[in-house]
């Protein structure tokens, strides 16, 4: 570096009474003036705000600075925008250093004015040591490649596929079954509409077909994600369909000999071993499941398309996208074995296996079985659990959607069977925003809604046709037998059957709920902890069928800026290998991000060795510098003499 | 030939995440405010369920983005006009009323507010009434744009001709120009995101509640204000009638919602917002009694169940399933609350110092007759086409709706939907 002047600008924020409630903003800026190579010192109400910005433009010239720190919040939030600041004043934006504090100093020590004031002075102190060994760095820009993966094909991946499609880049969608439409497709019937989840689904698989440049990958898994933003390259394994697209014409179902429980109907219909879950299904051809199949080969002999072939194995795909979208859905809970009588009687059913039972195309057309008396529901099954002991799981969520289901498919049983009792016992009755309507209609109509509390559940005895259903009742404080034909518990929802693989492969982590975390609850819903991965649908969180919709558009468009511009940037704070380097390896190991390799060179004809960093998979972490015994690999904009003048910093008095 | 640019109308987090997200493809954007700052209703807030981070910390950096951004270009104190064409190619009336500020040579320094002779004697519409500006002003310390506003309703010289005008003395740039007439543009823009979002629904219409009549009957977003380090109150949680802090604290959830005489629908965000708002007295003065008088609690989206448990069993706030019936005032405007308490059994009267209205929201429709109509739902909030495959495109090609303008919601399904429509909004933009 030439030998220029350090000139620091040092600004000290009140953040309103967030800082200067607690910290003596004037103590600070007096304190910060007083450091070496400080020639500036000032403060402002709130450092983020427009004209504070300017602020520092111009201070850069007038002072003619060339290191700026602020002391405001955390780098979390701001350091972009004072790093713009200071680029908008003519520097590099990482001659920039931040020091916070509001949460390190204010926050947490609220009760110790004055010792905070001393620790935010010592936090300033620190930051312009570093400031003054800070370097200019200019972030690389990567190519990314024009295309999107979305994985998952319930509503929210096949809208984001569609919409990433519509807007213009290559789109491949897997899904781990034979056929689209998770979830959502098993539902009778929708709330506020005629339209059957099944119509609403084809639409959108209608979108696909319309589409050019998507390709559907059905019995797809991941199997392994590498690169980065911009570059990931992806492993999937395909499981055999057995059957190539053919016309469908069912010929092979018809002659197909093995019979087995349809998953799709929860085991009240039964299926061939080549099957199609349900007539509409898509893609519209069967598939075989060789988990029972006999290889008999009749239905080989029934094709007259030669599309099946027995002998078919699993097939391995590499992709290679610039983003990616989970849409990976959830799991309907299922209760244990006896909980409110499960597993006890065929009266006694959840709310997703109602729903199959409710739909007219369905299993039993619509019907429920026997004489409808009296349909209990009974609200919050797997979901608002108490934790009677520290070891036990439960899910103290609430599922969300659960008591607008019931109480859609409570209307539609008084509906169909006006005399009959329909009865739901509930908790909190959470129809919440318009599904209130249905809730009122539901009143109107005669359902009676019983509430009782979480410690008193209802008890159900299963009798030989129906259940006698006991319930505490909250409003009258007294307790009811109801003579039940059928019961229906509203189950709740948890995260996937093969979350823990998906978490593993895409490198997500799990909120305490089990649900996939998002990069911050309100104002990233979408963003995961893997830059260029984005989560859509109930994988994040339970919702109907709208929110689904609506967060599979939203996660198309973030993985749509990265696309749509081309490149991204990567952040500078990469390890880098310095001259002391002798390949000795040891940071290889610890490498998080795999980013290290050993490489040899030639060197005055003898062979030497060092390490090579690639610079868009290093996190910039340090776990490497802080391995290396010799000072032989740095992270930029963290190097060890930067820390090193922090910690020397820290300790004078 | 399709224009490659979008109006964006509400500047609330869903209008600002709809037009980040555009712009953030390389797309321009017009976004259209019709109050000074950006920010909307998240701005008022003093923290946000179910994390209880500051609303101001969060929105700040999404404010100044899009303050900030090369592709978004910010009217403010405008209002949308008339719309005429079609997807791809419409044409939009815009005026840019009066700030009687040139915002080009405004710095922000507010010496203007500091000096009017109306400095606080007018109700402050950022702090719901719990506090007080000048005719000049910046609605808050952060707000997008940071420019001084004059308001016309009450500026002495815009009113009646006569003042010291001390304000365009204070005004070192000379930004103040009183003779600064309304403007109007139009923009050409190929695509149209409806973000208007909500107003609360008028508490007078609850009569039995008091509100306006009694003093210390304030609302969900009143109390945000008092809550809140750069609220009127510098964040003292103090009753109105005579600033002591309240001892005793009842909310009234579903005030104007899920009624069969105001609106039946449910506002969706009120019960975390009370529970919120609850945890925050509680953790300002752990001595202080807080009831909330609820019908159901709606906690249902991500973390809420947990967060109603927290203010249970961690912060011991009372929760009571029953609607009161009336309030009464007692001589020492302190309010005696009757309803029923449906668990406990009978008619429970309670006296407290201060009570909050968890107050239903309504939308805020664009103005009639203004060139489009966007079908909306029976509960009056603007309907998608067909939600069930596209949960932002409504009936009028080219145009989206998103945020509590499609209905009532909270911040992450604001944002979400902000994002969806930018998403729709953009494929079509992007059209050859």
């Amino acid at each position: 570096m030439t030998e220029e002047e350090l000139r620091v600008g040092v600004y000290v924020c009140h953040c309103g009474t967030n800082i200067a409630g607690v910290v003596d903003v004037d103590a600070v800026v007096e304190y910060a003036a007083s450091l070496p190579n400080v020639v500036h010192a000032t403060k402002n109400m709130y450092m983020c705000s427009l004209p504070a910005q300017s602020g520092i433009k111009e201070d850069i010239k007038k002072h003619s600075l060339n290191r700026v720190v602020v002391a405001s919040c955390t780098p979390k939030m701001h350091e972009p925008t004072f790093r713009a600041a200071v680029q908008a004043g003519g520097l590099n934006p990482f001659l920039y250093e931040q020091a916070n504090i509001r949460e390190h100093c204010a926050w947490v020590h609220a009760d110790q004015p004055e010792r905070a004031t001393e620790k935010a002075k010592d936090l300033v102190r620190m930051a312009v040591a570093k400031a003054r060994l800070l370097s200019p760095l200019n972030p690389k820009k990567i190519a990314v490649i024009r295309s999107a993966l979305v994985v998952g094909g319930g509503p929210a991946g096949l809208r984001s596929a569609a919409d990433l499609a519509s807007r213009g880049f290559e789109v491949s969608l897997i899904e781990k079954s034979h056929f689209l439409g998770g979830n959502a497709v098993r539902s009778a019937s929708l709330p506020f509409t005629d339209q059957t989840p099944r119509e609403a689904a084809a639409v959108l698989t209608d979108a696909l077909e319309d589409e050019k440049n998507i390709s559907v990958h059905t019995g797809y898994e991941a199997e392994s994600l590498n690169g980065y933003l911009g570059n990931f390259t992806i492993s999937l394994v395909k499981k055999p369909r057995f059957v190539k697209e053919c016309s469908n014409c069912g010929r092979c179902i018809a002659v197909c000999p093995v019979e087995t429980d349809n998953e799709f109907d929860y085991g009240l219909s039964m299926r061939k071993a080549i099957y199609m879950p349900y007539d509409s299904a898509y893609p519209n051809y069967p598939a075989i499941d060789m988990s029972v199949c006999k290889k008999c080969g009749e239905c080989v002999n029934a094709c007259a398309e030669s599309a099946i072939d027995l002998e078919a194995e699993d097939e391995k795909l590499d992709l290679s996208v610039g983003a990616v979208v989970i849409a990976t859905g959830a799991k309907n809970y299922t209760p244990k074995d006896g909980e409110f009588g499960w597993g006890k009687s065929d009266r006694v059913l959840s709310l997703p296996v109602l729903e199959r039972v409710l739909d007219k195309t369905g299993p039993t057309k619509g019907r429920l079985k026997g004489k409808v008396e009296n349909v209990v529901f009974i609200g919050c099954v797997g979901s608002r659990q108490k934790k009677t002991s520290e070891e036990e799981k439960v899910n103290e969520y609430c599922s969300r959607i659960c008591c607008t289901e019931s109480v859609k498919n409570a209307i539609h049983i008084k509906d169909r069977h006006p005399d009959a009792g329909v009865f739901y016992l509930f908790r909190d009755i959470r129809t919440y925003g318009r599904d209130e309507y249905l809730y009122r209609e539901a009143l109107e109509k005669g359902v009676v809604f019983i509430q009782f509390e979480g410690d008193v559940p209802p008890e159900v005895n299963v009798l030989k046709k129906g259940a006698k259903v006991v319930v505490s009742d909250v409003l009258s404080r007294e307790s009811f037998e109801i003579p039940a034909s059928h019961v229906v518990l509203a189950t709740g929802f948890e995260p996937g059957a093969d979350a823990d693989k998906v978490l593993e492969v895409f490198k997500l982590n799990r909120s305490a709920d089990g649900f996939f975390q998002e990069a911050h609850i309100k104002l990233r819903p979408l963003e995961t902890s893997t830059e260029g991965v984005f989560i859509a649908g109930a994988c994040q969180a339970p919702k109907n069928l709208v929110e689904s919709i609506a967060s599979g558009s939203a996660a198309a468009a973030k993985a749509a800026v990265p696309l749509s511009m081309g490149e991204v940037e990567l952040d500078p704070a990469k390890a880098m290998v310095t001259e002391f380097c002798d390949g000795c390896a040891i940071c290889i190991d610890p490498c998080l991000g795999k980013a290290i390799t050993l490489v040899e060179y030639e060197k005055d004809g003898e062979l030497k060795k060092t390490v090579e960093v690639n610079e868009a998979l290093c996190k910039g972490c340090g776990v490497c510098m802080a391995t290396c015994p010799k000072k032989g690999i740095d992270v930029r904009h963290f190097t060890l003499d930067q820390l090193q003048a922090m910690v020397d910093a820290a300790l004078e008095t | 030939m399709t224009q490659k640019k979008a109006l964006v109308i509400g500047g609330g987090i869903a209008g600002m995440q709809a037009s980040l997200d555009l712009a953030d493809q390389g797309i321009k954007v017009y976004l259209v405010e019709r109050n000074p700052s950006i920010g909307g209703n998240m701005a008022k807030l003093d923290k946000t369920f179910p994390t209880l981070d500051c609303a101001a910390c969060i929105i700040t950096p999404k404010l100044v983005d899009t303050g900030g951004h090369k592709n978004i270009e910010l009217l403010t104190y405008s209002e949308v006009q008339n719309i005429t064409g079609e997807a791809g190619a419409f044409k939009v009336k815009v005026l840019k009323k009066a700030r009687f500020v040139d915002i080009d040579k405004c710095t922000g320094c507010a010496a203007c507010t500091q000096v009017c002779v109306l400095k606080n004697k007018i109700l402050d519409e950022h702090n719901e009434g719990m506090g007080k500006r000048g005719a000049a002003y910046i609605p808050f310390p952060q707000a997008v744009p940071l420019k001084a506003t004059i308001d016309p309703e009450h500026c002495l010289f815009l009113t009646k001709g006569k003042c010291t005008m001390k304000c365009v003395e204070a005004c070192g740039p000379g930004a103040i120009d009183h003779e600064q007439k309304p403007e109007e543009v139009t923009l050409a823009v190929g695509s149209i995101i409806v973000a208007t979002g909500f107003k609360l629904e008028d508490p007078a219409k609850k009569p039995e509640y008091g509100y306006g009549v009694y003093d210390n009957v304030i609302t969900s977003l009143q109390i945000e204000r008092l809550l809140s380090p750069s609220g009127p109150t510098g964040g003292e949680v103090k009753r109105p009638s005579d600033g002591e802090h309240p001892k005793k604290v009842a909310f009234l959830q579903c005030v104007c919602s899920r009624d069969l005489n105001t609106n039946i629908y449910c506002s969706r965000y009120c019960c975390m917002q009370a529970i919120k708002e609850a945890i925050l007295l509680k953790e300002h003065n752990p001595d202080v009694e807080v009831t909330i008088f609820y019908i159901d609690i709606r906690a249902f989206g991500k973390g809420y169940e947990e967060l109603y448990n927290r203010a249970k069993d961690e912060f011991g706030v009372n929760f009571v399933k029953g609607r009161i019936a009336e309030i009464h005032e007692k001589d020492d405007k302190s309010l005696v609350t009757i309803g029923e308490d449906i668990v406990g059994g009978g008619v429970v009267e309670s006296k407290v110092d201060l009570v909050v209205l968890s107050v239903g929201v309504a939308p805020v429709p664009l103005p009639e007759g203004i060139g489009i109509e966007i079908p909306v739902w029976r509960d009056n909030f603007y309907r998608a086409k067909n939600q069930y495959v596209d949960a932002v495109t409504t009936d009028i090609p080219g145009v989206f709706v998103a945020g509590c303008a499609e209905s009532p919601k909270d911040i992450p399904d604001s944002v979400t939907q902000g994002s969806a429509a930018a998403m729709r909004a953009s494929i079509l933009l992007e059209e050859k």
